[in-house]
């Protein structure tokens, strides 16, 4: 069999008593883009700086294309990294600051700046050799640092919240342009973020961090739908958690604390008795009579009293109360219209959107 | 002063801060820049009306010499605190914040103790019974060395007192280098000598500048040290000025002098101004 | 790290502290002139400095002046320094570069100056004749630090207490004076120091009725190192010492658990950045020696 392109396995790292890092593994396929996902000091960062070599792991290790890093140090790890804000040279130009790289691997002048120059050009700021950084815009800069980072052919490409400092729009924008240049160059990738839709929109692999470990590693598809902690259907994207016990796992029926009986569309993996967590993403419950395709029949459904409207444009967020607990919906477009806080519904949603979570 | 009044008629109240200022600005004039002038004007008056001190300036070997001799010390003055001070300047950046601040605060005492102390302290030091004689005489150098009032003891006790001025500056500036700079030119493949030369030296290099520039101006028109620990064959030019008033009642030479000592300042200080702006220079 | 650039420091550091500390045991030293290591210990040179008036005159006299400095500073630098802060007119730039042009100025071109015009209006030998040099070469360092704090000061706390009916005079009285108090004491402080300190202009301008501290021990200094020179030296890097580590001392007190609780915890206490130690530090620049 062959090895994984990037092989983490086992890292640990404390501080005297506070373990930053309880045993992180991932394989990461040559090309491939990877996203490490989660709260500050959740501990992505911190594996993020043990593969590019900046801290020291307390055990573990990390091999890139089956050569360990162990006692290799940054300067000769060969990986580019883009750093939270940027870390240009102050001192250099756009186009020294690309060269860098090259010139401490003594490639000659000439062909540096010539492979530099190739870099701005795909990074789009061909005009922009002779800027200093501070006369840059954030997406400017960022643009550059990628560059930086990409100019040398690097192994592995780490990028650290690298979109944190620029505004929405922009933020979009060089979402798309970073992933257009990672697939065009085909590097290795992995991105740091704490922010869910980053993560969906560009990765193609999620790695959810917390507490100093991987909960979940799967496509971004996989992440959303079929969490495999409470703690992953919570941090990406709206969900609704909703404490149970087994009732009977060959029929799929799970008696739930507030809602009562539901019924999943296959088999549990549990015995029967035994405490799980169901959950439902708010846009798949639908309002009662309107959903076409939705069989009308219990269990799957609830009767709600909306205490909260919150329209976002293209859909519109309620949250009611149903059987003690609260319960959050979201319309598609008109369907919301004319309820307002008070209103009293039936909604429904298919045995298909139930993800059962195992309790640990 | 009717200028003033003029424009400042536009904006009600501009009469307000020439008020608050006016009895700071009196006394400026009065016991500032009026025995400035009064300096400025002897050095052409005294003993006649005329650019005779200057002349003499240029024409005596002994002026010339001793303005060399100043200029010189004062530059190696300031080389040495930079390089005596960057690896301690750097050893605080690089340090724990505890570590760093007890050496501040010995660089902080050292700043705050009186000249004349420090200076005395060299005597010691360096005197023919203090412990320097002894430990080169205990190395086998006989007979010791007389290392007091030479240029090399005014020198050092100079570059004693004036490190800390080179000390803060540097510290200043280091401590805001970001680290990540240090960590991005690492990833990119620097060895240490490399991240060192081509990121944290250049982007120290304003510490390096505003501090050998303060040390420099301070030691041009220093006098209590080359004074006192100087040899006095090899006078710098405050001390010269002083010999001329205290022992021979020149005036007219001394102040045609002083107004030289000042113009090297104040174009030290114009050339920096320039180029970094001043409101830099005093931290 | 790498080993030896560390090891340099440290060597540095080194070089700035021995001479610091070399004064101590100094002046207990029973030797008549300068002799290290000392060739025994007592107590005799002390009582000398306390008891023997050509020492305890000059420190009465610097003491003088130096108070007198530091209320004639901040009596002239207050209302110029809310002139020139708060304030924008024609002719701020110049009152601001005059403001600060006695610090880029040799002491010794100075001292010529105030030696013949303070002279002439009979004022040398005099504690006022000094008092008033000292002013003029404390202005800069008390204007700057006090500009500084200004600067900080946020100007809504006035904009309240005037909204809820104070007069500007009882404004300023009671909350810009108050909350500016700190600015206002490490500002005359400096100014007490910079007189205090001073000794080119001292050198020329204090006679036998004014003489300075410094003065003092620069004339004995050059004539034959009285071994009291090491009592004062002891004694003024003490004080020195006695300042900077107050307010360290100060700062680990109140960084006690329960009073930090008390106080909303304060973070900035927590990481005692080494430039708290003295913020200030650097405005000491002056072309004094």
């Amino acid at each position: 069999m062959r090895d994984p392109y990037l092989q983490v396995s086992g890292l640990t790292k404390s501080y005297g008593s506070v373990q930053a890092l309880g045993g992180v593994s991932l394989d990461v396929e040559k090309g491939e883009f990877v996203t490490f996902l989660g709260p500050s000091g959740s501990g992505k960062t911190t594996t993020l700086m043990i593969i590019a070599g900046f801290e020291n792991a307390t055990s573990g290790s990390v091999r890139v294309g089956g050569r360990s890093l162990s006692n290799i140090p940054p300067h000769a790890r060969n990986i580019g990294i883009v750093f939270q804000n940027y870390a240009l040279f102050p001192h250099k130009t756009a186009l020294q600051n690309i060269m860098f790289p090259l010139d401490m691997r003594g490639v000659p002048a000439a062909e540096a700046e010539r492979k530099a120059r190739a870099m701005l050009d795909l990074v789009g700021l061909s005009g922009y050799g002779d800027r200093w950084p501070k006369d840059m815009s954030g997406g400017q800069q960022q643009r550059i640092a990628l560059a930086r980072a990409l100019v040398f052919e690097p192994s592995l490409l780490l990028l650290d919240e690298p979109l944190g400092a620029l505004d929405k729009n922009l933020r979009e924008q060089m979402q798309i342009e970073i992933k257009r240049i990672q697939k065009s160059l085909g590097v290795t990738t992995i991105f740091v973020t704490h922010d869910q839709s980053e993560a969906m929109t560009m990765s193609d692999r999620i790695a959810v961090f917390e507490k100093g470990r991987i909960d979940q590693i799967g496509t971004p598809q996989e992440v959303y739908r079929t969490p495999s902690t409470p703690f992953v259907a919570r941090f990406i994207g709206d969900s609704n958690l909703l404490p149970g016990t087994v009732l009977d796992p060959d029929q799929g029926l799970v008696r739930t604390e507030h809602l009562g009986l539901m019924r999943l569309p296959s088999r549990l993996a549990a015995a029967a008795g035994a405490p799980v967590t169901l959950m439902l993403r708010p846009e798949s419950i639908h309002l009662a009579g309107l959903a076409a395709g939705v069989s009308e029949d219990a269990p799957n459904r609830a009767d709600i009293s909306v205490h909260t409207v919150v329209p976002y444009g293209d859909s519109t967020l309620l949250i009611g109360r149903a059987g003690g607990a609260d319960l959050r919906i979201r319309l598609r477009g008109p369907e919301a219209d004319g309820i307002g806080s008070g209103a009293a519904l039936s909604v429904l949603w298919p045995a298909s959107a139930i993800h059962a979570i195992p309790a640990v | 002063m009717l200028s003033v009044l003029n424009r400042g008629a536009a904006a009600p109240g501009a009469l307000k801060p020439w008020l608050l200022l006016l009895p700071l600005v009196l006394f400026l004039c009065a016991f500032f820049l009026v025995p400035l002038g009064q300096v400025a004007l002897m050095s052409v008056t005294e003993p006649e009306f005329g650019l005779g001190n200057y002349a003499h300036l240029t024409s005596d070997s002994l002026y010339l010499q001793v303005f060399i001799n100043t200029f010189l010390t004062a530059l190696g003055v300031a080389l040495c605190c930079l390089l005596l001070g960057y690896p301690l300047a750097y050893l605080m950046a690089q340090s724990s914040p505890r570590v760093a601040a007890l050496l501040m605060l010995l660089v902080t005492m050292s700043f705050w103790t009186s000249f004349l102390v420090r200076t005395y302290a060299w005597m010691v030091l360096l005197g023919n019974n203090g412990p320097i004689t002894a430990a080169l005489a205990f190395l086998g150098w006989n007979p010791p060395p007389h290392l007091l009032f030479t240029r090399l003891s005014s020198t050092l006790a100079m570059v004693h007192i004036l490190i800390p001025y080179m000390v803060m500056s540097l510290y200043s500036v280091m401590k805001r280098i970001d680290p990540a700079l240090l960590r991005a030119a690492e990833s990119l493949g620097a060895r240490p000598w490399s991240v060192f030369r081509q990121v944290y030296l250049p982007l120290s290099a304003p510490g390096m500048v505003n501090g050998a520039t303060l040390v420099f101006m301070i030691c041009l028109g220093f006098y209590v040290t080359p004074v006192l620990l100087g040899s006095p064959q090899e006078q710098m030019v405050a001390g010269l000025i002083g010999t001329q008033i205290e022992e021979f009642l020149d005036f007219g030479q001394a102040s045609a002098m002083a107004m030289v000592l000042l113009a090297s300042t104040m174009i030290v200080l114009t050339v920096y101004h320039r180029r970094f702006g001043l409101d830099r220079l005093w931290g | 790290m790498k080993l030896l650039p560390k090891l340099l420091g440290v060597l540095v550091a080194a070089f700035i502290a021995a001479p610091l500390f070399i004064v101590v045991p100094m002046s207990f030293s029973t030797a008549p002139s300068l002799e290290f290591p000392p060739p025994g210990y007592w107590l005799g040179y002390y009582a000398a400095y306390f008891t023997d008036e050509r020492w305890t005159q000059p420190t009465i006299n610097s003491l003088i002046i130096a108070f007198g400095t530091m209320a004639l500073t901040m009596l002239l630098v207050t209302p110029a320094t809310f002139a020139v802060v708060r304030h924008r007119f024609f002719g701020r730039g110049l009152a601001n570069l005059m403001l600060t042009m006695p610090m880029a100025m040799p002491h010794i071109v100075l001292a010529i100056g105030y030696y013949s015009y303070l002279g002439d209006l009979r004022l040398t030998q005099t504690h006022l004749g000094v008092i008033i040099a000292h002013t003029a070469l404390s202005v800069p360092v008390a204007f700057l630090i006090l500009s500084a704090n200004l600067k900080g000061f946020d100007r809504n706390l006035e904009r309240a207490a005037m909204s809820l009916g104070a007069t500007p005079l009882r404004t300023f009285w009671h909350v810009t004076l108050p909350v500016l108090r700190p600015g206002f004491a490490i500002s005359a402080l400096f100014a007490f120091i910079q007189s205090f300190d001073e000794t080119v202009v001292a050198i020329f301008i204090s006679g036998r009725e004014s003489e300075t501290l410094p003065r003092k021990m620069f004339e004995s200094i050059r004539m034959q190192a009285d071994p009291v020179i090491s009592v004062v030296s002891t004694l003024l890097f003490a004080a020195v010492a006695l300042v900077i580590l107050a307010p360290v001392v100060w700062k680990a007190v109140r960084k006690r658990p329960n009073r930090d609780c008390a106080r909303g915890g304060t973070p900035a206490a927590k990481d005692a950045a080494p430039q708290d130690v003295n913020p200030c530090a650097p405005s000491r620049v002056q072309l004094e020696a």
